[in-house]
């Protein structure tokens, strides 16, 4: 079985340092994915391997042999390469280039034979562009172009395979279908593939292993599961991420939040109770908290989405247990969290009989003189399941003087206006004051 | 979107290789014959066959004799002392001029690049202007004074300009087209200070400068022709890689190509080749500027094909064009420079008017 040991290697360009001590080993078999932020030395490292870029220290060992010692041909025949940028633009047919992967295998003196050819055919067959063969490569498009030099690599028959970014021009289905062939590949004829990836998705779900890279050296580096955790991601990439394990194709995925620098905003001095349910506030607590608001949550049940949003965004929410009414020490609470706050919103959740007691907070708040904003984008007799007591409380809501917005995206201004009119101290800059696009979660 | 059977078509294609190329020398072989009869003396197409074949060893014997007398014998000198030597060195310059362009295209990955961009020209027109500036007149195996120092000058010129670019074991391609160029400006700058002091040699460097085959002999073909032959056969070799060196050294490499033994054989092949033209006939514009492309946009961008059909195109046209230099304004003879230029540059723009782009290379 091919083995490739990596052993402390540093790489410079002129003199900066891009790779400093690398060290770790692959065997046949293995998908691993090479993850970090740009300029972290990922593909310094692809090249480094592939026989580019020649390490000032250490060594790159294929099966024992030093790949720098090796000749071309003899690296070719082990190695092939897939590079970033595939642009290309002479005229050459598609089936023309495949066949250039075949070029280690055939001599000075010879040839392309037969076989040769239906070598490419068979990689051409694989990547889905036979149907090419004949088009010129400058007139394909850059997914097309892509699977054409992923076909030559595979046309060199090779058992290390590196790959930088091979998807990153693909549409997601030849995506999906590219991975799952280089994932069948890599098992069945035991290749070693190395590949660059920027998608933490697509990494999680093909790669076995994983190299996570920071300014030149390894930061982590194992089982792709213990790679991706939001310890590491924030560490190399400075942004606070979720990760979870998918319950379709239980691999891991990774949702970003926030950068790191924006949780350290300047913090504003409204603070808002947000009333909320099933998912309806998880994107408003990450965007409030992004514009520095002191955030507070309830009544959720444990296990709702929005409760699981609070938690992982370390905002305090008062609790239920699962599946059960509110009762009326939660509610109490709640009401406490409301006399504190200078804000309420109230999304539209779906409310029923065990929830209920969430707009009698909500009626509260107004009674007490707290600002009430209720957010009405699905209208209340969509989502109410108690035979119109929810319908009622609106009304009252209404009556009490609510501030009721028809958008998630109207809540922002109504704050910023808030804040002022309270003679909060707006430190914000201007620049923040920009609303951030608003990803729903 | 067509969707044919590339396999039958891969092995289609070498079929028609094969018939460009039987094409191609067929059209050479009628360009010779055409060039033999035309001047001042015209001789019939057949006469001029069978003096050639006559005189060729061992075929020779297989001829009739025809007729012989006076007529046959005033013929047979015209053309095996006059008119052929002059055709043959146009038909080696030809070659060697339009493959040296096309290895340089290729390796530079620059479709301005030819033939003299690597300093060759200017290195041989300063050898030249110097024998020619001192008077220095000698024969060494038939090759004269202006001949060799010619061939020499270019040589250096390219070792200088390849050990600037040089850094360590790599040659890279841009520093070379720029070290040519800057080299280049340099000789000709004491070319031109050559030029001023010349009296009445001027003439004879202003002839050589622009090209010419009128001291074509036997004699000075017996070193360089066997040079450019071997030189062809050698870049042919190399066809296949030169196609993978298109795609950018870095993935040549990964396909196996040992990409700085690779540019020094074709630097070193394409020099020699270059020289050994160079010192046959002096300066020729054009043919390796543009043949390669005009190849290129008739036959496509593989080597194993554009190298033979840039060798005989480049050997068509610029037995042509001498023809043309020595009889459209005779008795007086014109540099063949002028008439590359002249004819080459308009059925170049031509081509390129109607195929709009001119791709070579990434």
């Amino acid at each position: 079985m091919v083995k490739l040991n990596i052993n402390g290697v540093d790489c410079f360009y002129g003199s900066i340092k891009v790779l400093e001590k690398i060290v770790f080993s692959v065997e046949g078999g293995e998908f691993v994915g090479v993850l970090g932020p740009n300029g972290s030395g990922k593909t310094t490292l692809l090249k480094t391997i592939g026989r580019i870029l020649k390490p000032q220290v250490g060594t790159i060992l294929l099966d024992d042999i030093d790949v720098y010692v090796m000749k071309a041909i003899e690296m070719a025949k082990k190695v092939a390469v897939v590079p970033q940028d595939t642009s290309v633009t002479f005229d050459f047919t598609a089936l023309d280039l495949v066949l250039m992967g075949r070029n280690p295998h055939i001599g000075l003196f010879e040839t392309e034979t037969k076989e040769d050819l239906a070598i490419a055919k068979k990689a051409m067959e694989l990547t889905n562009i036979w149907h090419l063969a004949d088009r010129k490569v400058s007139e394909l498009s850059g997914g097309e172009r892509q699977r054409v030099i992923i076909a030559r690599a595979l046309a060199q028959e090779p058992k290390v395979l590196l790959l930088d970014e091979p998807t990153s021009h693909l549409d997601i289905n030849y995506q999906i279908e590219i991975m799952d062939l280089l994932r069948e590949l890599c098992k069945k004829k035991k290749l070693i593939i190395l590949a660059v990836f920027h998608d933490f998705n697509l990494a999680a779900r093909y790669c076995d292993s994983a190299i996570l890279l920071n300014e030149g050296r390894i930061i982590s580096i194992g089982p792709i599961d213990t790679i991706l955790t939001d310890e590491n991601i924030e560490k190399a990439f400075r942004i606070s991420a979720i990760v979870k394990r998918h319950p379709i194709t239980n691999s891991l995925y990774v949702v970003p939040l926030c950068t790191s620098e924006l949780k350290s905003v300047q913090p504003r001095g409204l603070k808002v109770h947000i009333i909320c349910g099933g998912g309806t506030g998880a994107s408003l607590m990450r965007i409030l908290l992004e514009h520095g608001y002191k955030i507070s949550a309830g009544v959720l049940n444990v296990l709702d989405t929005d409760y699981d949003v609070a938690c992982t965004l370390g905002i305090p929410v008062i609790s239920e247990a699962p599946f059960s009414s509110i009762t009326e020490e939660a509610h109490k609470a709640n009401l406490n969290k409301i006399d504190n706050a200078n804000v309420v919103i109230l999304t539209d959740a779906p409310f029923g009989r065990g929830n209920l007691r969430n707009l009698g907070a909500a009626i509260m708040a107004l009674e007490k003189g707290v600002t009430t904003i209720a957010v009405e984008e699905k209208p209340i007799q969509e989502r109410d399941f108690t035979n119109g007591y929810a319908q009622a409380s609106y009304m009252e809501l209404r009556e009490r003087g609510a501030i009721f917005v028809e958008s998630y995206d109207q809540i922002l201004p109504i704050l910023e206006e808030l804040e002022d009119k309270l003679g909060f101290m707006s430190k914000v800059q201007a620049g923040e004051k920009n609303e951030k696009p608003q990803n729903n979660l | 979107m067509k969707q044919k059977s590339g396999e039958k078509d891969y092995f289609e294609r070498f079929t028609r290789w094969k018939m460009i190329i039987i094409f191609l020398v067929l059209a050479l072989m009628l360009t010779i014959t055409f060039a033999v009869t035309i001047g001042p003396k015209p001789i019939p197409p057949l006469d001029a066959w069978r003096i050639i074949v006559k005189n060729i060893p061992f075929i020779g014997n297989l001829v009739g004799d025809g007729s012989s007398g006076v007529e046959y014998s005033i013929n047979q000198l015209i053309i095996l002392q006059i008119r052929l030597p002059r055709i043959i060195a146009a038909t080696i310059v030809g070659a060697a001029l339009a493959v040296a362009g096309v290895v340089l295209q290729g390796l530079l990955r620059n479709p301005m690049a030819d033939p003299y961009v690597i300093g060759i020209s200017a290195g041989a027109a300063l050898g030249a202007s110097i024998v020619i500036g001192l008077g220095i007149g000698f024969s060494f195996l038939g090759i004269d004074a202006i001949q060799l120092m010619a061939f020499i000058g270019g040589l250096i010129t390219v070792f200088v300009v390849y050990n600037i670019a040089r850094t360590g074991p790599r040659v890279p391609m841009l520093t070379v087209l720029l070290a040519g160029i800057a080299i280049t400006s340099f000789l000709s700058a004491i070319i031109s200070f050559i030029m001023i002091t010349l009296g009445e040699s001027l003439h004879a460097l202003l002839f050589w400068l622009f090209g010419s085959f009128t001291l074509s002999s036997w004699d000075n073909m017996t070193v360089t022709m066997p040079v450019i032959i071997i030189g062809l056969i050698v870049i042919i070799i190399f066809a296949r890689q030169l196609n993978i060196m298109l795609l950018g050294e870095d993935q040549a490499q990964q396909l196996g190509v040992d990409i700085e033994k690779l540019k020094k054989i074709m630097l070193i092949v394409a020099s020699l080749i270059t020289a050994a033209a160079v010192s046959i006939s002096g300066i020729i514009g054009f043919i390796g500027l543009i043949i390669p492309h005009i190849a290129r946009i008739l036959v496509g961008p593989d080597h194993r094909i554009l190298v033979p059909s840039s060798a005989l195109a480049g050997a068509i046209i610029l037995v042509l064009c001498d023809t043309a230099a020595r009889t459209i304004m005779e008795p007086v003879e014109l540099p063949v420079g002028v008439l590359t230029a002249f004819f080459g540059v308009p059925f170049f723009l031509y081509l390129l008017r109607k195929k709009k782009s001119l791709v070579i290379s990434g």
